[in-house]
């Protein structure tokens, strides 16, 4: 695969706030002691006064971001996505103060991308906490021209979203100037025999994958909106190849596989594999390391299309 | 001090207590003790002359806010409502704890009806009212119960002044009635916690309105610190005086006649005295 340059998400992410404060002044920017790790200091530095820090505060941070939502700001509250767990029932009291609200939430450091941070820093079960959350859209955009779109789309169209951004760089593919299509998948590669449906950075890993399989081999869709699905697309690709693999840096439950299962289960059942993180807890190790280990890699995944296409 | 003279006022809080009982007790469920241990309290505030408010246009703009956080007490707030012209009392007690009315068994925030916030476990509501406050000039009060401090991040709120910034228009009311859902609860030294972190603290009597009346007063006067306005109540205030400031009594509605009549009585001995 051919790429010129990469970066991380969550570096797209501060430099895609900056960008949106020059015109939207409106809006407010939290962070929960987090702000060198999720890039939010980027927007302190740029606008001090429109960014708040609650401290080591998860729950506290999110509340006061409701609140300020409440008083008709539009606000992006910013975390290390493992430690919103502890902010759980404040996402869920947030989104029951009805639509009118405009609240974003972007989680860093997902996955087990975090690597040797170990296991209590890696969050692999973010999608599926969110996607039980009514109302709640969630983005995973697949690089970091998507992440700067998605940011401007979420800001620009109010309700409440969660952005899932991870730390290891991850090649641009994609248009800077290609707008982010809400609750469209990305159609990345044409093929007839199986069909990859991959979820935030690991889009670019199904691409990788598609070239070593050949020509016209891998139907690849990309996720950069997993909450709503894009159920058309899944289920169009679905009856071309009559077999659907899915990717993702996450547990399997609750999380795309599931999403995709869901979707063909109810409209167009077709068998199904998945590379994902089991109901596992994980260890340390290097990005690179840790995905050999867990079997959630590129090499996995070319391997498990080959068998799906043979068996 | 008031808009209105403090027989009016003690005349709503009769009138409100007695609608209450009679709101509960016809719904069959509803927290009857929490809210008659409000009354006064609720009443203070929006009677309060500097208190902005329209029943007409609940969304304008410069409105002072009310978050209820301990939001089981939400029958006071509709009641209180209803008597300020929201909306007919026919309709509270009609659409009381049923589905798809805008009177739940909590709040769901609704402000052309007056109600700024819905309400979730205890302790969320605390920050979300203090972070409401962040921006804005006009005052915002926050009502909790003192069970809800047991919550280790309702103490958090505390530390604001030092680790986010001081908001004079904030208020924190603390009904202290000393009892939670399934026992006592004391509030250990969270006014000297509050003190310690650069909070105007008072204590107030919770069921006097004059006492309430400056308290409030002095909470939106003081433009630099955060009030905390810990109120002594009594948890079932103005019903059965058997039941009133005893443990048990949570959430449980006069359960026949008899019971219902034993709060009435106790309603009418207290307008007396
Ligand atoms: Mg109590």
């Amino acid at each position: 695969m051919e790429y010129t340059e990469k970066i991380s998400l969550r570096v797209a992410f501060g430099k895609a706030l900056v960008k949106a404060g020059e015109t939207r002044t409106d809006m407010r920017v939290f962070d929960a002691g987090t702000k060198n790790s999720t890039m939010s200091l980027a927007f302190e530095r740029a606008y001090p006064d429109r960014f708040y820090t609650a401290g080591i505060n998860e729950p506290g941070m999110l509340g006061l971001a409701t609140g300020l939502a409440m008083d008709g700001k539009p606000v992006v509250a910013c975390d290390m996505s493992v430690f919103l767990h502890h902010a759980y029932a404040q996402i869920r009291a947030a989104v029951r103060q009805g639509k009118g609200l405009h609240m974003i939430i972007a989680a860093t450091h997902t996955g087990i991308a975090v690597g040797p941070d170990g296991g209590s820093a890696h969050d692999i079960t973010d999608l599926a906490r969110m996607r039980l959350i009514p109302n709640m859209h969630v983005l995973t955009p697949v690089d970091g021209n998507q992440v700067n779109q998605a940011v401007q789309y979420a800001l620009d169209n109010p309700g409440f979203y969660y952005i899932r951004l991870n730390r290891p760089a991850v090649p641009i593919f994609t248009d800077s100037d290609a707008p982010f299509e809400f609750a469209k998948a990305h159609h990345l590669a044409d093929g007839n025999k199986i069909t990859i449906v991959a979820a935030g950075d690991k889009a670019f890993t199904a691409m990788e994958a598609a070239e070593q399989l050949g020509d016209g081999v891998a139907d690849v869709i990309g996720i950069s909106t997993l909450e709503p699905l894009d159920t058309d697309a899944i289920i169009k690709s679905a009856e071309k190849t009559g077999r659907v693999i899915t990717i993702e840096d996450h547990m399997y439950v609750g999380g795309l596989f599931e999403s995709v299962a869901g979707v063909l289960a109810r409209s167009r059942p077709t068998p199904m594999e998945r590379i994902a993180l089991g109901r596992i807890l994980t260890t340390s190790g290097e990005p690179d390391e840790l995905a050999r280990i867990y079997k959630v890699d590129l090499q996995e995944l070319v391997e498990r299309c080959k068998q799906f296409i043979d068996g | 001090m008031y808009k209105i003279s403090i027989e009016e006022l003690k005349d709503k809080a009769y009138n409100i207590r007695r609608d209450l009982i009679e709101l509960i007790y016809r719904a069959g469920s509803g927290h009857l003790d929490t809210s008659l241990s409000l009354v006064e309290v609720w009443l203070s505030i929006v009677h309060s002359d500097f208190y902005s408010l329209d029943a007409k246009n609940g969304e304008m703009k410069n409105r002072d806010r009310i978050f209820l956080s301990e939001g089981h007490a939400c029958p006071v707030q509709y009641m209180i409502n209803a008597d300020l012209g929201y909306y007919p009392k026919e309709e509270l007690l009609k659409g009381f704890r049923k589905p798809f009315s805008p009177f739940g068994g909590h709040t769901v925030r609704n402000l052309k009806y007056g109600f700024e916030n819905s309400n979730g476990s205890l302790s969320i509501g605390v920050w979300q009212a203090y972070g409401n406050a962040l921006e804005t000039s006009n005052n915002v009060f926050c009502i909790a119960g003192d069970g809800e401090f047991q919550e280790p991040t309702s103490q958090g709120i505390f530390s604001v002044p030092l680790n986010l910034k001081p908001l004079g228009n904030f208020t924190l009311i603390i009904n202290r009635n000393r009892l939670a859902q399934d026992s006592e609860v004391d509030l250990g030294p969270i006014k000297e916690v509050a003190a310690l972190y650069n909070w105007q603290t008072m204590i107030v009597k919770g069921h006097d309105f004059n006492a309430l009346g400056s308290a409030l007063q002095l909470a939106v006067e003081d433009k630099d610190r955060p009030t905390l306005m810990i109120c002594d109540t009594v948890k079932g205030y103005g019903g059965d005086p058997n039941h009133a400031g005893k443990l048990g009594h949570h959430g449980k509605p006069p359960g026949n006649d008899e019971e219902y009549q034993a709060y009435l009585a106790g309603l009418e001995a207290g307008r007396r005295n």
